[in-house]
């Protein structure tokens, strides 16, 4: 049997892709026509927040932060409600992480503020004692990169069908409406409007400066994301 | 049935078959080597007589 | 043609070889900076303030993990496939100009896509997925990489001379068919900036995947890229340079027939083990736990194989260092894989998940098991390149001893820092708050991160004291005669 494909390289693969492609089919497949559907209460992100969200993968800040809540109460004791699969209908890429050296940050956007942010970002030991945080005073100076995300959603709109310009429902009833610009300066004229309301809960005077330009540092955007992750 | 079902189903019996292939295979393997159909073990020569000038352990043939 | 008798061309195992060396040294270098970083974070600024951006943890941790894996593993298990490959199969290099050229190709653009991979990770470009963090155009140029290694493999085997395949050509193959089904469907993405007319980023890309179901993907292929680029390769490798060295014929070859099948069917299904208490359904996080256990079963039986080889034979550990590498990698491996369906069970896990242990825990494998296999088998083959004998002895024996000693300081000092920090997530005082803050749990770690930076720093010296020895055998030491390099590796003083 075996002793009889060792001899035939060509059956010998085809075995093996056989043995080893049998758990994916079985395990992954059919789960992809469930998993996917949005819970009531998720919407699409914004330009700004997507735009804050590729900052966020920019500086790898999965690696010691995790984005999933499990269904422990010391857990949701500290972090919140756990986690539900459709939460995340609208996240690509996951970023759940695989190590917490910082805190879980899911529903960070619950207990931190904008200042908060802007002073830990800056110097995270001078907020939080002891923390082995680094600094990231960079993201004040870089311009976020808004066309990239505004492309992203573009993609996602026509390929994916997420609901942009679409009245969605919430937790409490009411409707929601995430806009998606229909031109790239439509786009950044709007995360420019959002990066307003978040720069004037801020102190620093680079990015007072850089949105008087009409620009978008990366630590706003990066904000606006956390600001929303409920 | 759905498809969870379907998938529970599938996946125990396909699983039992295998096992039941594990095992025959296992059986097969030794005691062929008893009886004396078969020498598994020449391979690991494979690895020892390895030079280039090294007799072939088993010479590959034409016809395959 | 001149008359020269056929010999074994080891060109392209020798360029794999030095890049081996070398990208293991830059790699655990930045795996030992990292270290330093989380116990002081100043290492995060150890180039300026200006630089930060590009030395901090996050964009270095990628750096580290990338090349270790695909940059010191990866160039080692071609070396070996392109030296193991022609001797099992008894056919040479020489005799094909085509294989020769795709051995070249292989290694050339390899090295371009390297050098693309640490300028994007530098900058930030990443697909944030573990272990295959590249963006398209990189994943793009993986896959010719691919084919490359697949026409060499399949090249070689259809010139061959033997008739039967040796146990790590099996390796080889599942190695090559698993990684290739894993990269494609774990990159599935699609390039924004073309879809869009030209908007943004020309290599930004889009998940096919979103939330749950990219996890379970990523995931699958997380845990095997794990399977097929640090184990099933470094098996291989085990069953070809420990029965050579020791001049022994591996124990059972009926044993790694039935561990080679098993570690196939069972390995794929065991990663939703990544997933425990998540969001992915039940059913399948019970059935990564389970299969995590069974899995111990087709690893050890190719530990076992390795170990029940040096049957009687027990003297050549203590008077071989190069034995001893392979022993004691076989060791860790025996213990790593029963380290992880431990850690596996759902109610470990729900304590170890997301800790320290579970560092610890990649790096026992990766240092003791890995990276002693791949050591060993670099010292084995470079006489036979060469050949000249090992430079020196005492210099390998010595590396040894620290190296093993940075490898126990690690997972030690990680065990115990997992376990602490879990227990102090889960702490309750008498009113059922919470006993300890997060920072709390995080200040505590501090010793255990120092002693886990001088064991990783105890690693990367025996690492460099490797490269030298190595380098003087390639350039300096005695050149010795094809029939001293029967079985057991020559070595000076």
């Amino acid at each position: 049997m075996f002793h009889w494909l060792e001899k035939r390289p060509f059956f010998f693969a085809v075995a093996v892709f056989v043995v080893i492609a049998f758990a994916g089919l079985i395990e992954i497949l059919p789960n992809f026509a469930q998993a996917s559907r949005p819970i009531i209460g998720a919407k699409p992100y914004s330009t700004l927040e997507l735009t804050g969200r590729l900052v966020y993968i920019k500086n790898n800040c999965n690696a010691c932060h995790s984005q999933l809540i499990r269904p422990f109460k010391s857990e949701t004791d500290r972090y919140g409600h756990y986690s539900m699969s459709g939460e995340y209908a609208y996240d690509r890429p996951f970023l759940w992480g695989s190590k917490r050296t910082g805190p879980d940050l899911m529903r960070v956007g619950n207990y931190r503020t904008t200042d908060w942010h802007e002073n830990h970002m800056m110097n995270p030991p001078e907020v939080v004692p002891g923390s082995i945080m680094p600094q990231y005073p960079w993201l004040f100076k870089n311009v976020a990169d808004l066309d990239t995300a505004y492309a992203e959603q573009l993609v996602i709109q026509k390929v994916f069908a997420v609901p942009y310009n679409t009245e969605l429902p919430t937790a409490d009833g009411s409707k929601v409406t995430v806009k998606l610009a229909d031109t790239l300066e439509g786009a950044r004229a709007e995360a420019l409007e959002d990066a307003k309301v978040v720069a004037a809960d801020m102190k620093n005077q680079d990015v007072k400066d850089a949105i008087a330009a009409g620009n978008v540092p990366e630590i706003v955007a990066l904000i606006a994301y956390l600001n929303r992750l409920k | 049935m759905d498809i969870a079902t379907l998938q529970a189903y599938g996946f125990f019996f396909f699983t039992a078959f295998l096992v039941a292939i594990l095992y025959g295979y296992i059986y097969h393997l030794y005691s062929s080597q008893k009886k004396g159909k078969r020498d598994y073990e020449k391979y690991g020569n494979l690895a020892l007589n390895d030079d280039i000038n090294d007799p072939l352990v088993e010479e590959k043939s034409r016809d395959l | 043609m001149e008359n020269r008798p056929l010999e074994y061309d080891y060109t392209v195992a020798k360029l794999f070889m030095y890049n081996a060396i070398f990208v293991g040294l830059a790699g655990m270098l930045a795996g030992v900076v990292l270290a330093w970083q989380m116990a002081f974070p100043q290492f995060n600024y150890v180039l300026g303030m200006d630089l930060a951006e590009y030395t901090n943890f996050g964009r270095l941790r990628a750096i580290h993990t990338d090349s270790v894996i695909y940059g010191f593993v990866l160039s080692a298990i071609w070396s070996t496939w392109y030296y193991v490959g022609q001797r099992v199969l008894k056919v040479s290099m020489a005799e094909s100009k085509f294989l020769m050229f795709i051995g070249k190709a292989h290694f050339w653009i390899y090295i371009a896509a390297s050098l693309i991979i640490v300028v994007s990770m530098q900058l930030g470009i990443t697909s944030s997925k573990e272990y295959s963090e590249f963006e398209w155009p990189i994943d793009a140029g993986i896959v010719i990489l691919w084919v490359l290694w697949g026409i060499s493999i399949f090249g070689l085997i259809g010139i061959r001379r033997e008739k039967a395949l040796y146990i790590s050509i099996w390796y080889y193959i599942a190695t090559f068919l698993a990684v290739a089904m894993l990269h494609i469907f774990n990159n599935a993405e699609i390039p924004t900036y073309f879809l869009t007319g030209g908007i943004g980023n020309w290599y930004h890309s889009v998940s096919m995947y979103a939330g749950t179901n990219d996890a379970l993907v990523q995931w699958w292929f997380g845990h095997n890229a794990v399977a097929f680029v640090l184990t099933t390769p470094i098996v291989a490798m085990s069953y070809y340079f420990l029965p050579k060295e020791s001049g022994q014929a591996v124990y059972s070859y009926k044993l790694s027939l039935l561990a080679f099948w098993g570690l196939m069917f069972v390995y794929l299904w065991a990663g939703g083990h990544h997933l425990l208490f998540s969001t992915v359904p039940d059913w399948m996080q019970t059935m990564g736990s389970v299969f995590s256990v069974v899995l111990i079963l087709p690893s050890w039986g190719s530990a076992i194989n390795m170990m029940l080889t040096m049957k009687g034979e027990w003297q050549q550990v203590a008077s071989s260092p190069l034995i001893k590498f392979m022993v004691m990698a076989s060791t860790f491996y025996m213990f790593s894989t029963l380290e992880g369906p431990i850690q596996a069970i759902k109610s470990v896990n729900a304590l170890a998940h997301f800790t320290d242990w579970i560092v610890g825990h990649v790096h026992d494998g990766a240092l003791g098991w890995v990276g002693f296999m791949v050591i060993a088998a670099l010292y084995h083959m470079a006489p036979r390149m060469f050949k000249r004998e090992i430079y020196s002895k005492s210099l390998m024996t010595t590396q040894f001893w620290i190296q093993t000693l940075g490898v126990i300081l690690y997972f030690t000092s990680m065990w115990i820092a997992g376990i602490t920090q879990g227990m102090m997530w889960r702490a309750h005082d008498e009113f059922g708050n919470l006993a300890y803050s997060f920072i709390d749990t995080v200040t505590v770690l501090h010793p255990y991160y120092t002693i886990r930076a001088i064991g990783g720093t105890l690693y990367l010296v025996g690492m460099a004291m490797f490269a030298y020895n190595m380098y003087k055998t390639m350039t300096s030491s005695r050149v010795v005669e094809e029939s001293e390099l029967q079985n057991a590796t020559p070595m000076g003083a």
